[in-house]
Protein backbone atom coordinates (compact mmCIF):
# COMPACT_ATOMS: atom_id res chain seq x y z
CA UNK A 1 0.00 0.00 0.00
CA UNK A 2 2.52 2.08 1.07
CA UNK A 3 4.95 2.01 -1.59
CA UNK A 4 2.23 2.48 -4.55
CA UNK A 5 1.46 5.80 -2.53
CA UNK A 6 5.25 6.64 -2.85
CA UNK A 7 5.56 5.83 -6.78
CA UNK A 8 2.16 6.76 -7.33
CA UNK A 9 3.43 9.89 -9.83
CA UNK A 10 4.57 7.63 -11.84
CA UNK A 11 2.46 4.77 -11.73
CA UNK A 12 -0.40 7.25 -12.82
CA UNK A 13 1.49 7.49 -16.30
CA UNK A 14 0.03 5.19 -18.47
CA UNK A 15 3.30 3.81 -20.21
CA UNK A 16 4.09 2.77 -16.98
CA UNK A 17 1.37 1.77 -14.42
CA UNK A 18 2.04 -0.58 -12.10
CA UNK A 19 3.26 -3.23 -14.18
CA UNK A 20 5.78 -0.69 -14.72
CA UNK A 21 6.45 -0.76 -11.16
CA UNK A 22 7.16 -4.10 -10.87
CA UNK A 23 9.56 -4.60 -13.67
CA UNK A 24 11.40 -1.56 -11.86
CA UNK A 25 11.54 -3.53 -8.27
CA UNK A 26 12.79 -6.49 -9.99
CA UNK A 27 15.41 -4.72 -12.04
CA UNK A 28 18.96 -4.74 -10.32
CA UNK A 29 21.92 -1.92 -11.68
CA UNK A 30 25.27 -1.42 -10.92
CA UNK A 31 26.34 1.98 -11.23
CA UNK A 32 30.40 2.10 -11.81
CA UNK A 33 31.67 5.12 -10.36
CA UNK A 34 30.04 7.65 -7.34
CA UNK A 35 31.99 10.85 -8.49
CA UNK A 36 30.16 13.34 -10.59
CA UNK A 37 27.81 11.28 -12.49
CA UNK A 38 27.29 8.58 -10.23
CA UNK A 39 25.73 11.27 -7.33
CA UNK A 40 23.64 12.83 -9.63
CA UNK A 41 22.15 9.21 -11.01
CA UNK A 42 21.88 7.25 -8.16
CA UNK A 43 19.11 9.41 -6.07
CA UNK A 44 16.91 8.73 -8.93
CA UNK A 45 17.28 5.61 -9.30
CA UNK A 46 16.68 4.99 -6.04
CA UNK A 47 13.66 6.87 -5.62
CA UNK A 48 12.09 5.73 -8.50
CA UNK A 49 11.90 2.49 -6.75
CA UNK A 50 14.81 0.32 -8.77
CA UNK A 51 14.87 -3.11 -6.41
CA UNK A 52 19.00 -3.50 -6.16
CA UNK A 53 21.51 -0.86 -7.07
CA UNK A 54 25.34 -1.88 -6.44
CA UNK A 55 27.96 1.35 -6.08
CA UNK A 56 31.70 0.23 -7.05
CA UNK A 57 34.15 3.12 -5.68
CA UNK A 58 36.83 2.93 -4.16
CA UNK A 59 37.52 6.41 -3.31
CA UNK A 60 37.11 8.63 -0.30
CA UNK A 61 35.21 12.05 -0.42
CA UNK A 62 37.36 15.20 -0.93
CA UNK A 63 36.71 18.71 -0.71
CA UNK A 64 36.91 19.25 -4.27
CA UNK A 65 34.58 17.00 -4.70
CA UNK A 66 31.41 18.76 -3.19
CA UNK A 67 30.84 20.83 -5.81
CA UNK A 68 29.35 18.74 -8.23
CA UNK A 69 29.02 15.11 -5.81
CA UNK A 70 26.01 17.10 -4.21
CA UNK A 71 24.78 13.73 -1.72
CA UNK A 72 27.92 14.09 0.25
CA UNK A 73 28.06 16.66 2.87
CA UNK A 74 30.76 18.41 4.21
CA UNK A 75 31.28 16.39 7.46
CA UNK A 76 31.42 12.98 5.26
CA UNK A 77 34.98 14.24 3.85
CA UNK A 78 37.45 11.71 4.58
CA UNK A 79 34.51 9.02 4.49
CA UNK A 80 34.14 5.70 1.62
CA UNK A 81 31.84 7.29 -1.04
CA UNK A 82 30.55 3.79 -1.96
CA UNK A 83 29.52 3.90 1.73
CA UNK A 84 28.32 7.58 2.01
CA UNK A 85 26.29 6.90 -1.45
CA UNK A 86 24.55 3.75 0.34
CA UNK A 87 23.75 5.76 3.37
CA UNK A 88 22.10 8.52 1.47
CA UNK A 89 19.95 6.80 -1.00
CA UNK A 90 18.44 4.41 1.83
CA UNK A 91 17.50 6.95 3.61
CA UNK A 92 15.61 8.31 0.43
CA UNK A 93 14.19 5.10 -0.03
CA UNK A 94 14.30 2.08 2.23
CA UNK A 95 12.93 -0.30 0.14
CA UNK A 96 15.58 -0.20 -2.25
CA UNK A 97 18.90 -3.25 -1.34
CA UNK A 98 21.96 -1.00 -2.10
CA UNK A 99 25.14 -2.48 -1.96
CA UNK A 100 28.04 -0.52 -1.63
CA UNK A 101 31.51 -2.02 -3.12
CA UNK A 102 34.48 -0.40 -1.75
CA UNK A 103 37.11 -1.94 -4.30
CA UNK A 104 38.52 -0.11 -7.62
CA UNK A 105 37.31 -2.30 -10.44
CA UNK A 106 39.69 -4.85 -12.03
CA UNK A 107 39.74 -7.64 -14.43
CA UNK A 108 39.66 -10.10 -11.81
CA UNK A 109 36.04 -8.77 -9.92
CA UNK A 110 34.44 -6.96 -13.21
CA UNK A 111 32.58 -10.20 -14.46
CA UNK A 112 31.66 -11.40 -11.39
CA UNK A 113 30.04 -8.75 -10.14
CA UNK A 114 28.37 -7.72 -13.74
CA UNK A 115 26.73 -11.14 -13.73
CA UNK A 116 25.22 -9.95 -10.54
CA UNK A 117 23.19 -6.92 -12.39
CA UNK A 118 20.75 -6.45 -15.28
CA UNK A 119 22.23 -2.95 -16.83
CA UNK A 120 25.58 -1.55 -15.95
CA UNK A 121 26.24 2.69 -15.79
CA UNK A 122 29.37 3.68 -16.58
CA UNK A 123 29.75 6.71 -14.45
CA UNK A 124 33.87 6.71 -14.35
CA UNK A 125 36.04 9.37 -15.25
CA UNK A 126 38.73 7.74 -17.48
CA UNK A 127 39.07 5.86 -20.64
CA UNK A 128 41.13 2.86 -19.55
CA UNK A 129 38.28 2.04 -17.15
CA UNK A 130 35.41 2.37 -19.86
CA UNK A 131 37.01 -0.36 -22.37
CA UNK A 132 37.30 -2.67 -19.14
CA UNK A 133 33.64 -1.92 -18.56
CA UNK A 134 32.77 -1.89 -22.37
CA UNK A 135 34.63 -5.49 -22.78
CA UNK A 136 33.10 -7.58 -19.34
CA UNK A 137 29.64 -6.27 -20.26
CA UNK A 138 30.40 -7.80 -23.82
CA UNK A 139 30.93 -11.23 -22.18
CA UNK A 140 28.52 -11.19 -19.49
CA UNK A 141 25.99 -9.65 -22.49
CA UNK A 142 24.79 -6.64 -20.30
CA UNK A 143 24.13 -3.03 -21.26
CA UNK A 144 26.35 -0.24 -20.53
CA UNK A 145 25.10 2.93 -19.98
CA UNK A 146 27.88 5.49 -20.93
CA UNK A 147 28.16 9.10 -19.79
CA UNK A 148 31.41 11.46 -20.08
CA UNK A 149 32.01 14.88 -19.56
CA UNK A 150 34.65 17.36 -21.78
CA UNK A 151 34.08 21.14 -19.96
CA UNK A 152 31.15 21.88 -21.03
CA UNK A 153 30.02 18.74 -23.43
CA UNK A 154 28.71 16.08 -22.29
CA UNK A 155 28.19 12.34 -24.43
CA UNK A 156 25.90 9.93 -23.40
CA UNK A 157 25.08 6.19 -25.25
CA UNK A 158 24.06 2.85 -24.45
CA UNK A 159 26.58 0.39 -25.64
CA UNK A 160 26.25 -3.42 -26.03
CA UNK A 161 21.82 -3.25 -25.34
CA UNK A 162 20.53 -6.16 -26.97
CA UNK A 163 23.91 -7.20 -29.07
CA UNK A 164 23.97 -3.14 -30.37
CA UNK A 165 26.96 -1.71 -31.20
CA UNK A 166 29.57 -1.32 -28.34
CA UNK A 167 32.14 1.52 -26.85
CA UNK A 168 34.72 -0.24 -29.44
CA UNK A 169 32.47 0.44 -32.52
CA UNK A 170 32.64 4.02 -31.41
CA UNK A 171 36.68 4.66 -30.17
CA UNK A 172 38.41 1.49 -31.72
CA UNK A 173 41.75 3.14 -30.87
CA UNK A 174 41.93 2.20 -26.95
CA UNK A 175 45.19 4.28 -26.93
CA UNK A 176 43.62 7.45 -26.52
CA UNK A 177 44.65 10.65 -24.09
CA UNK A 178 41.43 12.06 -23.13
CA UNK A 179 41.66 14.07 -20.06
CA UNK A 180 39.01 14.59 -17.05
CA UNK A 181 37.50 16.22 -14.49
CA UNK A 182 40.25 16.88 -12.35
CA UNK A 183 42.54 18.25 -15.69
CA UNK A 184 39.84 19.51 -17.39
CA UNK A 185 37.80 21.23 -14.61
CA UNK A 186 34.06 21.03 -14.45
CA UNK A 187 30.63 22.83 -13.35
CA UNK A 188 28.21 21.03 -11.48
CA UNK A 189 25.54 21.15 -13.28
CA UNK A 190 27.16 19.62 -16.25
CA UNK A 191 27.39 16.55 -14.66
CA UNK A 192 24.24 16.62 -13.27
CA UNK A 193 22.56 16.90 -16.86
CA UNK A 194 24.68 14.13 -18.05
CA UNK A 195 23.71 12.09 -15.60
CA UNK A 196 19.99 12.70 -15.97
CA UNK A 197 20.53 11.35 -19.05
CA UNK A 198 21.85 8.58 -18.27
CA UNK A 199 19.60 7.70 -15.77
CA UNK A 200 16.58 8.59 -17.79
CA UNK A 201 18.24 5.93 -20.33
CA UNK A 202 18.20 2.99 -17.57
CA UNK A 203 14.61 4.08 -16.62
CA UNK A 204 13.79 3.40 -19.97
CA UNK A 205 15.60 0.33 -21.00
CA UNK A 206 13.53 -1.03 -17.64
CA UNK A 207 10.50 -0.09 -17.94
CA UNK A 208 10.49 -0.96 -22.37
CA UNK A 209 9.08 2.75 -22.96
CA UNK A 210 11.20 5.02 -25.76
CA UNK A 211 14.07 4.63 -27.53
CA UNK A 212 17.30 3.09 -26.27
CA UNK A 213 20.23 5.23 -27.40
CA UNK A 214 21.37 2.48 -28.69
CA UNK A 215 24.09 2.28 -31.43
CA UNK A 216 23.54 6.33 -31.18
CA UNK A 217 25.77 9.06 -29.50
CA UNK A 218 24.08 12.16 -27.66
CA UNK A 219 26.29 14.83 -27.49
CA UNK A 220 25.08 17.76 -25.37
CA UNK A 221 26.76 21.43 -25.03
CA UNK A 222 25.50 23.09 -22.05
CA UNK A 223 26.44 26.55 -22.78
CA UNK A 224 24.39 26.84 -26.19
CA UNK A 225 22.06 23.69 -25.51
CA UNK A 226 22.74 22.08 -28.85
CA UNK A 227 22.48 18.80 -28.86
CA UNK A 228 22.86 15.89 -31.42
CA UNK A 229 22.90 12.41 -32.01
CA UNK A 230 25.00 10.70 -34.47
CA UNK A 231 24.18 6.85 -35.19
CA UNK A 232 27.18 4.50 -35.75
CA UNK A 233 27.05 0.42 -36.66
CA UNK A 234 28.13 -2.40 -35.09
CA UNK A 235 31.56 -3.29 -36.14
CA UNK A 236 32.17 -7.09 -35.84
CA UNK A 237 36.14 -6.99 -35.29
CA UNK A 238 35.34 -5.01 -31.80
CA UNK A 239 34.29 -8.39 -30.16
CA UNK A 240 35.88 -10.26 -26.97
CA UNK A 241 35.74 -13.38 -25.84
CA UNK A 242 35.84 -14.49 -22.40
CA UNK A 243 39.13 -16.16 -22.77
CA UNK A 244 40.59 -12.94 -24.58
CA UNK A 245 39.06 -10.94 -21.33
CA UNK A 246 41.06 -12.89 -18.76
CA UNK A 247 44.13 -12.47 -21.30
CA UNK A 248 44.03 -9.21 -21.40
CA UNK A 249 43.04 -7.83 -17.98
CA UNK A 250 44.54 -10.45 -15.47
CA UNK A 251 47.77 -11.67 -16.99
CA UNK A 252 50.41 -10.69 -14.61
CA UNK A 253 48.31 -7.31 -13.54
CA UNK A 254 50.64 -6.89 -10.20
CA UNK A 255 48.56 -4.05 -7.68
CA UNK A 256 51.35 -1.63 -6.90
CA UNK A 257 50.98 1.22 -3.97
CA UNK A 258 53.27 3.09 -2.56
CA UNK A 259 54.41 2.39 0.83
CA UNK A 260 53.70 6.39 1.77
CA UNK A 261 50.00 5.58 0.75
CA UNK A 262 49.53 2.88 3.02
CA UNK A 263 52.20 4.47 5.87
CA UNK A 264 48.91 5.03 8.16
CA UNK A 265 48.00 0.60 8.24
CA UNK A 266 51.33 -0.09 10.11
CA UNK A 267 48.74 0.00 13.29
CA UNK A 268 46.23 -1.54 11.53
CA UNK A 269 45.87 -5.05 12.86
CA UNK A 270 43.29 -5.87 9.85
CA UNK A 271 46.17 -5.75 7.51
CA UNK A 272 49.44 -7.15 6.95
CA UNK A 273 52.78 -6.45 5.55
CA UNK A 274 54.45 -9.63 4.17
CA UNK A 275 58.18 -9.24 4.39
CA UNK A 276 59.43 -11.82 1.22
CA UNK A 277 63.10 -11.37 1.70
CA UNK A 278 65.26 -13.68 2.69
CA UNK A 279 66.30 -13.07 6.85
CA UNK A 280 69.71 -11.94 6.46
CA UNK A 281 69.08 -9.37 3.97
CA UNK A 282 68.97 -5.60 5.33
CA UNK A 283 67.92 -3.19 5.80
CA UNK A 284 65.56 -4.06 8.45
CA UNK A 285 61.75 -3.30 8.63
CA UNK A 286 60.00 -4.28 11.72
CA UNK A 287 57.08 -3.32 11.72
CA UNK A 288 53.96 -4.65 14.40
CA UNK A 289 51.78 -5.88 11.73
CA UNK A 290 54.63 -7.71 9.98
CA UNK A 291 55.71 -10.88 9.31
CA UNK A 292 58.79 -12.52 7.17
CA UNK A 293 58.65 -15.09 4.86
CA UNK A 294 61.30 -15.25 2.07
CA UNK A 295 60.11 -15.81 -1.43
CA UNK A 296 61.22 -19.70 -1.62
CA UNK A 297 59.36 -21.18 1.44
CA UNK A 298 56.00 -18.90 0.21
CA UNK A 299 54.27 -21.41 -1.32
CA UNK A 300 55.08 -24.11 1.86
CA UNK A 301 53.56 -21.63 4.04
CA UNK A 302 50.15 -20.00 2.78
CA UNK A 303 48.19 -21.63 5.77
CA UNK A 304 50.33 -18.90 8.07
CA UNK A 305 48.52 -15.91 6.10
CA UNK A 306 44.64 -14.97 6.48
CA UNK A 307 43.07 -14.59 2.71
CA UNK A 308 40.86 -12.10 4.53
CA UNK A 309 43.41 -9.79 5.94
CA UNK A 310 44.45 -7.27 3.49
CA UNK A 311 48.56 -7.88 2.57
CA UNK A 312 51.21 -5.37 1.51
CA UNK A 313 53.56 -7.42 -0.08
CA UNK A 314 57.31 -6.27 -0.10
CA UNK A 315 60.64 -6.89 -0.78
CA UNK A 316 63.92 -5.55 -1.26
CA UNK A 317 63.51 -3.04 -4.42
CA UNK A 318 59.76 -4.68 -5.56
CA UNK A 319 60.78 -7.36 -7.99
CA UNK A 320 60.69 -10.41 -5.79
CA UNK A 321 57.36 -8.85 -4.28
CA UNK A 322 55.42 -8.87 -7.49
CA UNK A 323 56.36 -12.66 -8.03
CA UNK A 324 55.07 -13.30 -4.80
CA UNK A 325 52.06 -11.36 -5.52
CA UNK A 326 51.53 -13.46 -8.66
CA UNK A 327 51.56 -16.48 -6.34
CA UNK A 328 49.25 -15.46 -3.61
CA UNK A 329 47.01 -14.36 -6.48
CA UNK A 330 47.21 -17.92 -7.90
CA UNK A 331 45.95 -18.99 -4.68
CA UNK A 332 42.96 -17.09 -4.91
CA UNK A 333 44.00 -14.56 -2.17
CA UNK A 334 42.00 -11.21 -3.23
CA UNK A 335 43.64 -8.33 -0.46
CA UNK A 336 47.29 -8.05 -1.82
CA UNK A 337 49.36 -5.27 -3.09
CA UNK A 338 52.86 -4.88 -3.71
CA UNK A 339 54.96 -2.22 -2.38
CA UNK A 340 56.54 0.03 -5.23
CA UNK A 341 60.10 0.29 -4.33
CA UNK A 342 60.59 -2.11 -1.45
CA UNK A 343 62.38 -2.08 1.58
CA UNK A 344 64.87 0.61 0.41
CA UNK A 345 62.03 2.57 -0.15
CA UNK A 346 60.01 2.16 2.65
CA UNK A 347 63.28 3.01 4.87
CA UNK A 348 63.72 5.84 3.09
CA UNK A 349 60.65 6.97 4.48
CA UNK A 350 60.54 5.79 7.60
CA UNK A 351 63.25 7.95 8.02
CA UNK A 352 61.79 10.84 6.58
CA UNK A 353 59.19 10.13 8.84
CA UNK A 354 61.29 10.46 11.94
CA UNK A 355 59.31 7.11 13.03
CA UNK A 356 60.64 5.52 16.00
CA UNK A 357 61.43 2.15 14.65
CA UNK A 358 63.51 -0.52 15.45
CA UNK A 359 65.48 0.07 12.22
CA UNK B 1 30.93 24.33 -49.35
CA UNK B 2 30.60 22.04 -46.29
CA UNK B 3 30.67 22.61 -42.92
CA UNK B 4 33.10 20.80 -40.14
CA UNK B 5 31.70 20.68 -36.51
CA UNK B 6 34.42 20.07 -33.52
CA UNK B 7 33.78 18.78 -30.30
CA UNK B 8 35.61 18.16 -26.83
CA UNK B 9 39.61 18.35 -26.92
CA UNK B 10 39.69 18.81 -30.91
CA UNK B 11 38.13 22.23 -30.30
CA UNK B 12 40.63 23.55 -28.53
CA UNK B 13 42.90 22.94 -31.09
CA UNK B 14 40.86 24.33 -33.46
CA UNK B 15 39.67 27.31 -31.69
CA UNK B 16 36.49 26.96 -32.98
CA UNK B 17 33.41 24.84 -32.54
CA UNK B 18 32.44 25.11 -36.38
CA UNK B 19 33.62 26.55 -39.59
CA UNK B 20 32.47 26.10 -43.23
CA UNK B 21 35.49 25.29 -46.08
CA UNK B 22 34.85 25.90 -50.02
CA UNK B 23 36.73 23.45 -51.87
CA UNK B 24 37.20 23.78 -56.05
CA UNK B 25 37.77 20.01 -57.49
CA UNK B 26 36.56 16.78 -55.87
CA UNK B 27 37.38 16.52 -52.18
CA UNK B 28 37.68 13.22 -50.53
CA UNK B 29 37.30 12.70 -46.64
CA UNK B 30 40.28 10.85 -46.09
CA UNK B 31 41.63 14.50 -47.88
CA UNK B 32 39.71 16.76 -46.02
CA UNK B 33 40.99 15.02 -42.63
CA UNK B 34 44.48 14.89 -43.70
CA UNK B 35 44.25 18.65 -44.80
CA UNK B 36 42.73 19.43 -41.15
CA UNK B 37 45.40 17.66 -39.09
CA UNK B 38 48.09 19.87 -40.89
CA UNK B 39 46.43 22.90 -40.42
CA UNK B 40 45.68 22.27 -36.60
CA UNK B 41 48.14 19.32 -35.51
CA UNK B 42 45.68 17.37 -34.07
CA UNK B 43 48.93 14.39 -33.67
CA UNK B 44 47.95 12.43 -30.53
CA UNK B 45 43.99 13.59 -30.43
CA UNK B 46 41.82 10.49 -31.22
CA UNK B 47 38.43 10.91 -32.77
CA UNK B 48 35.88 9.71 -34.57
CA UNK B 49 34.37 11.42 -37.63
CA UNK B 50 30.58 11.70 -38.69
CA UNK B 51 29.26 12.82 -41.71
CA UNK B 52 25.82 13.87 -41.73
CA UNK B 53 25.57 12.75 -38.68
CA UNK B 54 26.53 9.06 -39.14
CA UNK B 55 30.07 7.95 -37.84
CA UNK B 56 32.14 6.66 -40.69
CA UNK B 57 35.25 5.30 -41.50
CA UNK B 58 38.49 7.62 -41.69
CA UNK B 59 40.09 5.96 -44.10
CA UNK B 60 36.92 6.15 -46.26
CA UNK B 61 36.98 7.04 -50.05
CA UNK B 62 33.86 8.58 -49.66
CA UNK B 63 33.88 11.84 -52.16
CA UNK B 64 32.15 15.03 -50.04
CA UNK B 65 29.02 16.30 -51.45
CA UNK B 66 28.12 20.22 -51.12
CA UNK B 67 26.05 20.80 -47.71
CA UNK B 68 27.80 17.88 -46.07
CA UNK B 69 28.39 18.31 -42.18
CA UNK B 70 31.30 16.66 -40.99
CA UNK B 71 31.84 16.15 -37.23
CA UNK B 72 35.21 15.52 -34.98
CA UNK B 73 33.87 13.64 -31.88
CA UNK B 74 36.55 12.76 -29.62
CA UNK B 75 36.21 10.54 -26.58
CA UNK B 76 34.94 12.18 -23.41
CA UNK B 77 36.68 11.23 -20.40
CA UNK B 78 35.18 13.41 -17.40
CA UNK B 79 32.77 11.98 -14.94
Amino acid sequence: MSSSTRYNRQIILSDIGEEGQQKLAKSKVLVIGAGGLGTAILPYLAAAGVGEIGIVDHDVIEISNLQRQVIYKTDAIGKSKAKEAKATITELNPLVKVKAISEKLSGRNAISLFEKYDIIVDATDNIAIKYLINDACFVTNKPMVYGSIFRFQGQVSVFNYQNGPTYRCLYPDENSNAINCEEAGVLGVSVGIIGMFQANEVLKMILEIGEVLSGKILVYNVLNNEQQKYDFEKSDIQTITREAFEEKYNKCEVEEVSFESVLNEMDNDEVLFLDVRNTDESPKISLRNQIQIPLMHLESKLENLDKKQTIYIFCQSGIRSKIAFELLQKHQFKNIKSIAGGALAMKQLLKEDKLKLKI
Amino acid sequence: MIEVKYFGAVAEKTKCEFEKLSFSEELSLQKLLQDLNEKYEFEALTFSVAVNQKIVSKTSDYTLQTSDIVALLPPFAGG
